[in-house]
């Protein structure tokens, strides 16, 4: 408990914020529109399970808001010219996973730091999709709705990838040997080099599977909906980061947890409704947001502070 | 070191001419005395962002949040000249403080609390935009600003618009403080190595927090120029800007780890920029797409850049570790 403090706390303000909800706006928890924000908030788990991966390897990858476009619109246009929904989403997997060995050859290869590459990769890939599809919608097929699946099984199949992606990266992270070289990278990559770990094929890895998955959740996406937007994914990089940085992922690299990153992301997707209800105005939220970032940033610093007993 | 920054300013240059020649050539009314004051006129705010960035990336840091500064303290103007009824002159000064404060907390939480100044600042990056966003309700604008105000972004004092003289003499004032003083060296001390700076005793808290208060006013001088250019304050003002304006640093020769970089490398990097987005809008065959085309080669030209100043480096490491592989055999 006292170990993982951080992530208890975390939890303990997420389950206030619930039973503040159960006791002044009961309808919160009807199970349909539950299950449907859920299902919204499904890719973007996926997302921040990615970067928490990349922060703990002590990087970080702010192109994913526009990877994720970039991918949506790859399997948009595939399925909407009647190719199998499986192809489309290969495609878009193996787009982000392209996206992400570009980022890691120049991250890795070249060391260069991750904030710059990632920020011109950003802005390169949303420009050269604004140039490819003019900020034109891409109409879907109705096959591609969930699946081919009724809706409801569809919302539930889509939780249920985004939860056995949260699952299986949690295992392999605390119990598989490549997870702990990722930690051991992020906390010293000299120390890690010389117990026999390649930091560099680590970094590179982590940011190839961080655009396998920021493809994966454009999929789970683009079938929630009947149109795919080209100007879908801005400013879902900092919603991802907010994630990890508030579920306790230091932002120094070498700790962290996804359970914490999935409490830190169920407690930022239920704060704006909790907001509306509450009458406070919807163009608070990005400012709200902005707060809830800066503050997990300070916690972070204090608790750095004093583990350094200054 | 001399020599790389030499060779590294001289390239920067030659692709500045190059463009110049190609859009003299191809574009329609580029090389005209009004489309020249144009450029200089659209490139002022990311000119005077690029300026402050550049002390901060000497230092080894980055300031992601100067477009989201930009953006509150121009809503901040809006709000002391509208709302609260105050001349425009006081209430630019309020933007322009604003902008110091939003400068200064940055600086504060990176040096007290001893954190990265990238997750600082990206935080900050989104809360300072969406404040702008909230005080606005995200839908409002402001404008018919007096002709006194709209004077200083479309007026011009002899042969240059009204606002390049403000970039004109902020760039003598970083350019001399940076290259001319004891503090500008102090900043690529604490690059190159923060602790032997700190040993040296360089009050590098001190010196942080001077760079990033400094962008924030410079951050909120921008604001007023924006605001004077497009006769309107927004909270969206300056969205993106950050990246250009360390486009424009890294283009102009400055390592992104700090300790190495030069004011008029910075300029010229704004130039080449400024010039490519305005000469693509002149160019008949991609007139239509220039503003995505300008942003594709802004991106690509910053990895590019990258790329090469990390290369050698690279190249430098393989070969040692294959002589003292080869030394084993």
């Amino acid at each position: 408990m006292k170990k993982n403090f951080r992530e208890f706390s975390v939890l303990a303000a997420l389950l206030l914020l619930l039973a503040l909800m159960a006791v002044f706006t009961p309808n919160f928890f009807d199970p349909q529109p539950l299950l449907s924000r859920m299902t919204a908030a499904a890719p973007r788990l996926i997302l921040a399970c990615g970067v928490a991966l990349v922060i703990i390897a002590r990087q970080i990858d702010i192109s994913i808001g526009s990877l994720f476009a970039v991918c949506g619109t790859c399997a948009g246009l595939m399925a909407a010219a009647k190719l199998p929904l499986a192809l489309a989403m290969f495609a878009s997997l193996a787009t982000g996973a392209l996206a992400g060995v570009i980022n890691g050859a120049l991250v890795a290869g070249l060391g260069l730091p991750s904030i710059v590459v990632t920020l011109a990769t950003m802005v390169t890939m949303r420009e050269t999709l604004r140039l490819a599809q003019q900020g034109v919608f891409i109409n879907l097929p109705p096959a591609a709705q969930w699946f081919s699946l009724p809706m409801r099984t569809g919302q539930f199949a889509i939780c249920a990838i985004a939860l056995a992606i949260l699952v299986a990266l949690s295992v392999v992270m605390r119990h598989v040997a490549v997870g702990r070289f990722i930690y051991a990278v992020g906390s010293d990559a000299e120390a890690a080099r010389l117990a026999g770990i390649r930091p560099r094929i680590v970094t590179f890895g982590v940011f190839v599977l961080m655009g396998a998955l920021a493809g994966l959740a454009a999929v789970l996406n683009m079938v929630q909906s009947p149109q795919v937007d080209p100007n879908t994914g801005r400013g879902m990089e900092l919603e991802a980061i907010a994630a990890a940085v508030v579920g306790g992922v230091s932002v120094s690299g070498g700790r962290g947890k996804l359970w914490g990153v999935f409490v830190g992301l169920l407690l930022l997707v239920c704060i704006g409704p909790a907001l509306t209800y509450a009458g406070v105005k919807p163009h608070w939220e990005r400012a709200i947001q902005g707060v809830i970032i800066v503050l997990a940033v300070v916690a972070e610093g204090l608790r750095n502070r004093k583990v350094a007993g200054v | 070191m001399k020599k790389v920054f030499a060779r590294h300013e001289s390239a920067l240059l030659a692709l500045l001419i190059v463009e110049l020649i190609y859009f003299t050539i191809a574009g329609r009314r580029f090389a005209s005395a009004d489309n020249i004051s144009n450029i200089v006129r659209h490139s002022v705010e990311i000119g005077l962002l690029a300026l402050v960035m550049t002390p901060i990336i000497l230092t080894g840091g980055i300031d992601l949040s100067v477009g989201s500064t930009l953006g509150l303290s121009a809503v901040i103007f809006g709000k002391l000249w509208r709302d609260a009824g105050l001349p425009p002159a006081i209430a630019g000064c309020g933007a322009i403080f604003a902008g110091g404060i939003c400068g200064l907390l940055n600086g504060a939480l990176i040096t007290k609390l001893r954190l990265p100044p990238l997750i600082v600042t990206l935080g900050t990056f989104s809360l300072y935009r969406g404040l702008a966003e909230a005080l606005t309700r995200g839908v409002d604008a402001f404008t018919n600003f007096p002709d006194s105000f709209l004077f200083l972004g479309s007026g011009g004092i002899g042969p240059l618009p009204t606002q390049a003289w403000i970039l004109v003499a902020v760039a003598i004032g970083i350019w001399l403080i940076v290259h001319r003083t004891i503090l500008g060296r102090s900043f690529r001390a604490i690059g190159f190595a923060p602790e032997g700076a700190r040993y040296a005793g360089i009050p590098v808290e001190r010196r942080l927090i001077f760079v990033y208060t400094l962008a924030g006013l410079i951050a909120g001088l921008a604001a007023l120029t924006y605001s004077a250019r497009l006769g309107t304050a927004k909270a969206d003002a300056g969205f993106g800007y950050e990246l250009l304006a360390i486009t424009a640093v890294v283009l102009g020769g400055a390592s992104i780890f700090g300790g190495v970089g030069s004011v008029h490398g910075t300029l010229l990097g704004v130039a080449a920029l400024a010039v490519l987005n305005n000469g693509l809008t002149r160019v008949p065959a991609v007139m239509n797409i220039a503003s995505e085309l300008s942003g594709v080669l802004t991106g690509a030209l910053l990895i590019v850049a990258l790329s090469l100043g990390a290369l050698p480096k690279q190249l430098a490491a393989w070969r040692a570790r294959r002589q003292i592989s080869g030394h084993s055999n």
